[in-house]
C-alpha cells in the first residue's frame, strides 16, 4: 500500500477503512493526528459512526419467521435421484413385458393388435410428458415451491 | 459453523451424499435470509431468492473449491440470485411488511409506550431511507453492518476488488445520509 506523509489530508476511503477497524496501526495513528486537529473530520465520523450504530441496530431479524426453507430445497437436492429410480424400474419392467408378450404363444394378429394399442398409449402419454416438460424448462418460477 | 466441520459435510455433500446438506442450510438460513430481505425487501421475495441460491449452490458444490470459505461463496450466488429476480421479476424493494421487520428485541430496555414509538418511528426512518438508496447501496451495508463481513469477504462477494469496498461503502453510506436528511431525519 501507499504510503502517505503524516500530515496528508485523510481520505473518504481511509475513514471509512477507520472507522470499520480495516487500518494497521500506523495508519490509525495518522488518521487519530488527523482528527485531533480537524474538528470537521471529527464531525464526520461521528456523523458516520452514528448511521453506522443505527443500521447495526435494525436486525433484520424477523419477528414473525416462517417455515425453513429446507423441506424445498431438499425436495430438489432428492428429487432426480428418485426419477432415476422410478424410470429405471419402468424401464426394466417394459423390457421384460415386451419379451414375455413376445415370446408369448399366442396368435401374431393379436400380438400386432395389443402391440400397436400399447405403442400408441405410449406415445400419447410421451408426447403429454414432453409437452410438460417444455412448459416447465420456461417456466422462470419452476424452482418456487409454495 | 465450525469450519472443519462445515469442510467435512461439503465434503459428504460432494461425494452425493444429500443429507449432509442440511445442516449447511440451516446454518446459513439466518444470515442468508437477512441478506436476501434487505435486498428484496419483502418476505416472499427474500424466501423464494433463499430457496433458489440454496438449490444453485448444492447444484454447484462439485464445483466448489475446498480451499475457499464457504460462506462468502454462498452469499455471493445469494446475491446474484437476488439480483436476477430483481431484474427478471421487476420485485421492488418495498416496506410493506416493516412490521415483519422491525426489531423486536432492541437493546434499549426503556419499554415505556412514548420510547418505543419514538424508537419505532427511528427505525421506519431509517426503513425508509434504506428503501430509497437502492439495492446496490443497501446490499454493502447489509454485509458490512448486519453480517459483519470484513472488507476482503465483501470483495469476493460481490464481485469486486477488495480497494473498491472502502469506497463502495463511503457512497452507500453518504446515500443513506441524503436519503434521510430528505427524510427530515436529523442527520446533518
Amino acid at each position: 500500500m501507499e504510503t502517505r506523509q503524516p500530515d496528508s489530508p485523510i481520505t473518504s476511503d481511509e475513514l471509512m477503512r477507520y472507522l470499520d477497524g480495516e487500518m494497521g496501526p500506523e495508519e490509525s495513528s495518522r488518521v487519530d493526528s488527523a482528527l485531533e486537529r480537524s474538528t470537521e473530520l471529527q464531525r464526520e465520523l461521528a456523523l458516520f459512526r452514528s448511521l453506522k450504530t443505527d443500521i447495526q441496530g435494525l436486525h433484520f431479524h424477523p419477528a414473525t419467521y416462517r417455515v425453513s426453507v429446507w423441506d424445498r430445497v431438499n425436495d430438489h437436492v432428492n428429487r432426480p435421484i428418485g426419477w432415476v429410480l422410478i424410470v429405471a424400474g419402468l424401464v426394466i419392467w417394459m423390457t421384460y413385458g415386451a419379451y414375455v408378450f413376445a415370446t408369448s404363444a399366442i396368435s401374431p394378429w393379436e400380438k400386432l393388435a395389443t402391440g400397436a394399442i400399447a405403442i400408441g398409449i405410449l406415445m400419447l402419454f410421451a408426447s403429454v410428458i414432453w409437452e410438460r416438460y417444455r412448459e416447465w424448462e420456461t417456466d422462470p418460477y419452476k424452482d418456487v415451491y409454495r | 459453523m465450525q469450519r472443519q466441520l462445515e469442510l467435512e459435510l461439503i465434503r459428504k455433500c460432494k461425494s452425493g451424499q444429500s443429507r449432509f446438506y442440511e445442516p449447511l442450510v440451516r446454518a446459513y438460513e439466518p444470515a442468508g435470509l437477512r441478506l436476501a430481505l434487505a435486498m428484496m425487501g419483502n418476505m416472499d421475495d427474500a424466501q423464494d431468492a433463499l430457496q433458489m441460491a440454496f438449490i444453485k449452490t448444492y447444484d454447484t458444490l462439485p464445483r466448489f473449491d475446498l480451499r475457499r470459505p464457504f460462506g462468502p461463496w454462498f452469499f455471493q450466488i445469494l446475491r446474484n440470485q437476488c439480483r436476477d429476480m430483481l431484474r427478471s421479476r421487476k420485485a421492488k424493494f418495498n416496506v410493506e411488511a416493516l412490521g415483519e421487520r422491525v426489531d423486536q428485541h432492541p437493546a434499549d430496555s426503556d419499554r415505556s409506550p412514548e420510547r418505543v414509538r419514538q424508537r419505532s418511528a427511528a427505525k421506519e426512518l431509517l426503513w425508509r431511507g434504506l428503501e430509497r438508496i437502492g439495492a446496490e447501496h443497501r446490499e454493502i451495508l447489509v454485509l458490512k453492518e448486519l453480517e459483519g463481513f470484513r472488507y476482503a469477504e465483501i470483495a469476493q462477494i460481490l464481485e469486486i476488488p477488495e480497494g473498491t469496498v472502502a469506497s463502495r461503502l463511503y457512497h452507500a453510506r453518504n446515500a443513506l445520509r441524503e436519503a434521510l436528511v430528505r427524510l427530515d431525519a436529523e442527520y446533518p
